[in-house]
């Protein structure tokens, strides 16, 4: 198959994919938009044989990380360093529990960057742990436990299903 | 409890090799607060599926076709993937979404949820008990007590094999596509009262649409399970 091809057929999970990590649909299709000029500028980089979906979604969500550093040194969205991040994260477990019962919007956007693409490549596109760790270069650990806190939060607000 | 979050974390995720999956799942069958844990685990991966799923089904906007596809001469490609799109559009997300939030996954065996649903590229496919009871399960031969009840079997317009299914929590229409049952149809589900008789009909009424020809008898479903619904 065309490399074009292959890539039309990955749109609507990319779309998915970057519409987890932005929040916004019309911040998702331009964030997927950088990402297939990306491609198609870069593609001599691809190495046939290899995934295209996993390199796809590590451009994907390397130009997301671009874009938030970039606005938040404009001070535009909060600086997105770990010890910010954090505080939020733990600032979400202080909520009641079920708070944001069936609000998975709601809930997702008080995860930190750094788990909520956890949770996405691994619960909702499907990644096995070493195949997300492959698209974000961290060592497999590092998912682990940055899904463990951020499924623990989402859990925690989205309420027990009883 | 004798096993750590990560663990069961990584149970839920299909992550743990056979022998500990098998332990957890026996452990579970005897220890309440194990298998309250799986459940909770379980009931977060598929409501995130839910809520995600539909993006998926959205037709993806020509600017972004447009730095792939030169329409004027791939328009077969387009007509493929719109297809495809009718294809799966009628899948009922709201209703597994609405399930999840009622908190229907709970039941009597909450670490083993009746219908099991996991993704591949985007769509739904049976996995777990739910796969089982689709590739081996005879309408014409379930025990009382099954997890999953199948309803009918028949052939769809494409020649592939389907099968109407009702579960604890969730019921639907499966066909087979390769070695995977992908979920067509699916709507919430409730084990008593007038509920269930309503999701059967509107079921019934969609296997009668997608259906070619009669459903299968005894004999032909036996057949094809034997021949592994190919």
């Amino acid at each position: 198959m065309r490399f074009e091809e292959e890539l039309v057929e990955l749109l609507p999970r990319l779309r998915r994919f970057a519409r987890g990590l932005t929040r916004d649909p019309n911040d998702a299709d331009d964030l997927c938009q950088a990402a297939i000029e990306r491609a198609l500028k870069s593609r001599e980089q691809w190495q046939q044989g290899t995934r295209l979906d996993s390199w796809m979604y590590r451009i994907t969500r390397n130009l997301w990380i671009d874009d938030r550093r970039a606005a938040g040194r404009r001070g535009i969205h909060a600086p997105i360093d770990d010890a910010v991040t954090q505080i939020a994260g733990d600032g979400a477990a202080e909520v009641e529990a079920g708070t944001l019962r069936g609000d998975v919007d709601g809930a997702m956007a008080r995860l930190p960057d750094e788990q909520r693409e956890v949770v996405m490549l691994v619960l909702v596109e499907g990644y096995a742990y070493r195949e997300a760790a492959d698209i974000l270069e961290v060592p497999i650990g590092t998912v682990t436990s940055r899904l463990a806190r951020g499924r623990e939060t989402l859990m925690h607000l989205l309420g027990e299903a009883a | 409890m004798s096993f750590d979050p990560a663990t069961i974390a990584a149970f839920v995720d299909g992550e743990l090799d056979d022998l500990t999956a098998r332990r957890i799942e026996r452990e579970a069958e005897s220890d309440a607060a194990l298998a309250a844990e799986i459940a909770r685990h379980r009931t977060l991966r598929t409501q995130l599926m839910a809520h995600f799923a539909p993006v998926v089904e959205e037709p993806v906007p020509d600017r972004l076709r447009a730095l792939l596809v030169d329409d004027r001469v791939d328009t077969s490609l387009a007509d493929h993937r719109e297809a495809k799109r009718t294809r799966f559009a009628p899948i009922h997300w709201g209703a597994i979404a609405a399930s999840l939030a009622l908190g229907l996954t709970v039941g009597l065996q909450p670490w083993m949820p009746a219908a099991d649903v996991t993704s591949a590229n985007g769509t739904l496919v049976a996995s777990g008990t739910l796969a089982k009871a689709l590739d081996t399960q005879l309408a014409s031969n379930q025990p009382a007590n099954a997890a999953v009840r199948i309803g009918l079997s028949f052939r769809d317009r494409d020649g592939s094999y389907c099968r109407s299914f009702q579960a604890k929590d969730l019921a639907g229409i499966g066909c087979r596509n390769g070695d995977r049952w992908t979920l067509e149809r699916t709507m919430g589900a409730e084990t008593h009262g007038d509920y269930r008789q309503a999701s059967s009909g509107a079921l019934a009424a969609d296997a009668a649409a997608m259906m070619a020809g009669d459903p299968l008898d005894a004999a032909a479903e036996r057949a094809a399970r034997d021949k592994s619904w190919k």
